[in-house]
């Protein structure tokens, strides 16, 4: 092990010195000379005693708790010495991730390690975005035998910090347009067994013995009961439109990117519906198209906020479309696409959706105030243009019947709720 | 070329605004030590003169730039100028004389290193700077006590200056090759 470590610069002064003065001293017969020699060779020869062998080792600590963006991260580096001699420097580094604020983490550590010991540093901070945020890779480089010995240096690889997106506070008080299961949280409109009272009628064979209104019965000397809507569940498939990114993200506290918004949107709905023991399902308009597959309960938010954390722009070359038909989709879903539709191909898709007979909501993720950049006295006119484009294209699919509405939080998608649900109530006929 | 300069300007300013105060302090005892050493070695007439400027510069030298050869270029440049006054000017060989250029040699020659391995920007414990001082000032005296035994010894002992210093010459060569020798085997 001893190959890892080098020679350093000040050993070579302190030989050169040594032997210089030395051979001066003998030759031009001054014992001054060797003299003023002596505290090089007796530094070398004290610290060159007891050499190291062990390289340092370098470990990162990170926040493993249910960490939300804006919240507190305790990241550290800790620097292991297994050697039997201490190491008089240990020069710390690391990388961490832009979304990350840690406390000085921008600047090398220099602290000494005592032999068969340890020494800790503290990475304080904040999580400023979503997403898998690396803390590392961490370097050290040691110095021994007062700084005449030098390591090479050692990196350990990064490692992932999970913040989870912030879900802004949403609600949708409307009914889903088509319910799919036996069970659920939505009432439908088949009579059946259910917690929702339908009215009062007149017993028949095969009626449960509870469901007697005894009031009713005793006021009309007939039996009756009372009947309930059936309790039916829903499957709501979240699209998101990862084709690009569009706008620069500012953190939790800053402006938000169209992934940041697809993002946060995707897990407030999915909270929202998934709190109300419906089915939720993700998929990625994109090249990998990657999906989650519905499931409901407390186990499928965490997983859907896992699984939203490896969001990221998957562009498609324009030759191609992406692999999405809607055939992927159940045709009782209520399918909730955020998308920025700054791409064809998304518009496209949604009309086929929506003719295709699905329940298609689109969310409109691109932030207000998003612009080009300003090259020359063209770019405001080329803006616009493109605006009035876009506004084109938002009132064609209005007009195939797709409501787009701009993400605005709580109960944002009640009004397009309502009349998608109006929509699916009405006979069908194409 | 003016875009170059602008560049370094920036690069400079960073530097200036990142610097923290444990390498700063390190960098200003560097060249203490060096002016020190050279205001020591060199003949004081000389020291007078215009000459204090390149003498001055070479001194300052390491504490800029401590990962180079400046601190071995300073070094040799302050022994010529011991050998020059006491060889060339006939100044006497004090004690103290020889002990203050020992210590400052060795010193700096130890924060150099210390300034080496040493990121300018670096978040320091305080135990760094402390112990490796110890450990220098701890050296230093050793080898005081080593210097005022042998400059006793040529003074009082019988003999001439020039077979003590043969004998101890010959003897620390030994050591030197032994301890280069051990350490060739080694690595």
């Amino acid at each position: 092990m001893t190959e890892t470590w080098a020679p350093t610069r000040a050993l070579s002064r302190s030989v050169l010195l040594t032997g210089l003065l030395m051979l001066l001293g003998v030759i031009l017969g001054r014992v001054d000379l060797v003299l003023l020699a002596a505290p090089f060779a007796i530094g070398a020869a004290w610290h060159l005693s007891r050499r190291p062998r062990a390289m340092p080792e370098v470990a990162i600590t990170a926040d493993e708790s249910h960490l939300v963006e804006g919240g507190e991260v305790a990241a550290g580096l800790t620097v292991s010495n297994t050697d039997l001699i201490p190491y008089d420097l240990v020069v710390v580094r690391t990388r961490t991730s832009r979304w990350l604020r840690l406390e000085h983490a921008d600047r090398p550590f220099a602290l000494t390690v005592p032999s068969d010991g340890w020494a800790a540093i503290d990475l304080p901070g904040e999580a400023l975005r979503w997403g898998r945020q690396d803390v590392g890779p961490a370097a050290a480089r040691a110095a021994a035998c007062g700084g005449l010995l030098a390591c090479r240096p050692v990196v350990t690889p990064a490692r992932g910090v999970r913040v989870y997106p912030t879900t802004e506070p949403f609600r949708a008080t409307e009914a889903m347009p088509a319910a799919a299961g036996l069970v659920g949280a939505h009432r439908s409109r088949r009579l059946g067994e259910g917690g929702e009272l339908a009215g009062v009628r007149q017993f028949a064979p095969g009626d449960r013995l509870r469901r007697i209104d005894w009031r009713v019965s005793l006021r009309t000397r007939d039996l009756h009961v009372a009947s309930t809507l059936s309790d039916r569940d829903a499957e709501v498939l979240l699209l998101l439109d990862v084709l690009g990114e569009v706008g620069l993200s500012g953190g939790v506290r800053g402006g938000s990117s169209v992934l940041d918004t697809t993002v946060r949107a995707a897990a407030a709905v999915a909270e929202h519906y998934l709190h109300r023991g419906d089915r939720v399902s993700l998929l990625e308009y994109g090249a990998t198209a990657r999906r989650l597959r519905a499931a409901s309960g407390r186990r499928q938010y965490l997983t859907v906020l896992e699984w939203l954390l490896d969001v990221h722009a998957d562009p498609v070359d324009e030759r191609y479309e992406p692999a999405l038909g809607a055939h992927h989709i159940s045709t009782s879903a209520l399918v909730v696409v955020l998308t920025p539709l700054l791409d064809p191909r998304a518009a496209d898709m949604l009309a086929q959706l929506t003719q295709a007979g699905r329940y298609v909501v689109a969310v409109d993720t691109l932030p207000p105030d998003e612009a080009p950049p300003v090259r020359n006295q063209w770019t405001p006119l080329a803006t616009r243009l493109w605006r009035i484009e876009r506004e084109n294209v938002l009132g064609r699919l209005r007009e195939h019947g797709v409501p787009v509405v701009a993400w605005a939080g709580a109960g944002s998608l009640d009004q397009v709720l309502r009349d998608v649900a109006r929509m699916a109530a009405a006979p069908r006929g194409r | 070329m003016l875009a170059a300069i602008v560049r370094r300007l920036r690069g400079a300013r960073t530097v200036l605004r990142r610097f923290t105060l444990i390498p700063l302090i390190v960098r200003f005892g560097i060249g203490v030590c060096g002016l020190l050493a050279m205001a020591v070695a060199w003949p004081a007439s000389l020291l007078s003169s215009e000459y204090v400027v390149p003498l001055v510069v070479v001194a300052l030298w390491p504490a800029f730039a401590p990962r180079g050869r400046s601190a071995t270029v300073a070094a040799l440049i302050t022994v010529g100028g011991w050998i020059v006054d006491t060889a060339g000017y006939d100044s006497r060989i004090a004690l103290w004389r020889v002990i203050a250029l020992a210590a400052a040699l060795y010193v700096g020659h130890t924060l150099t290193a210390l300034a080496a391995v040493l990121p300018y920007d670096a978040v320091v414990n305080l135990d760094v700077p402390g112990l490796w001082l110890g450990r220098s000032l701890l050296v230093v005296l050793v080898s005081a006590v080593l210097i005022v035994l042998a400059l006793g010894l040529t003074a009082d002992l019988v003999g001439d200056a020039f077979q003590v210093a043969t004998l101890m010459g010959l003897v620390a060569a030994t050591a030197v090759t032994l301890l280069l020798a051990r350490l060739a085997r080694r690595g």
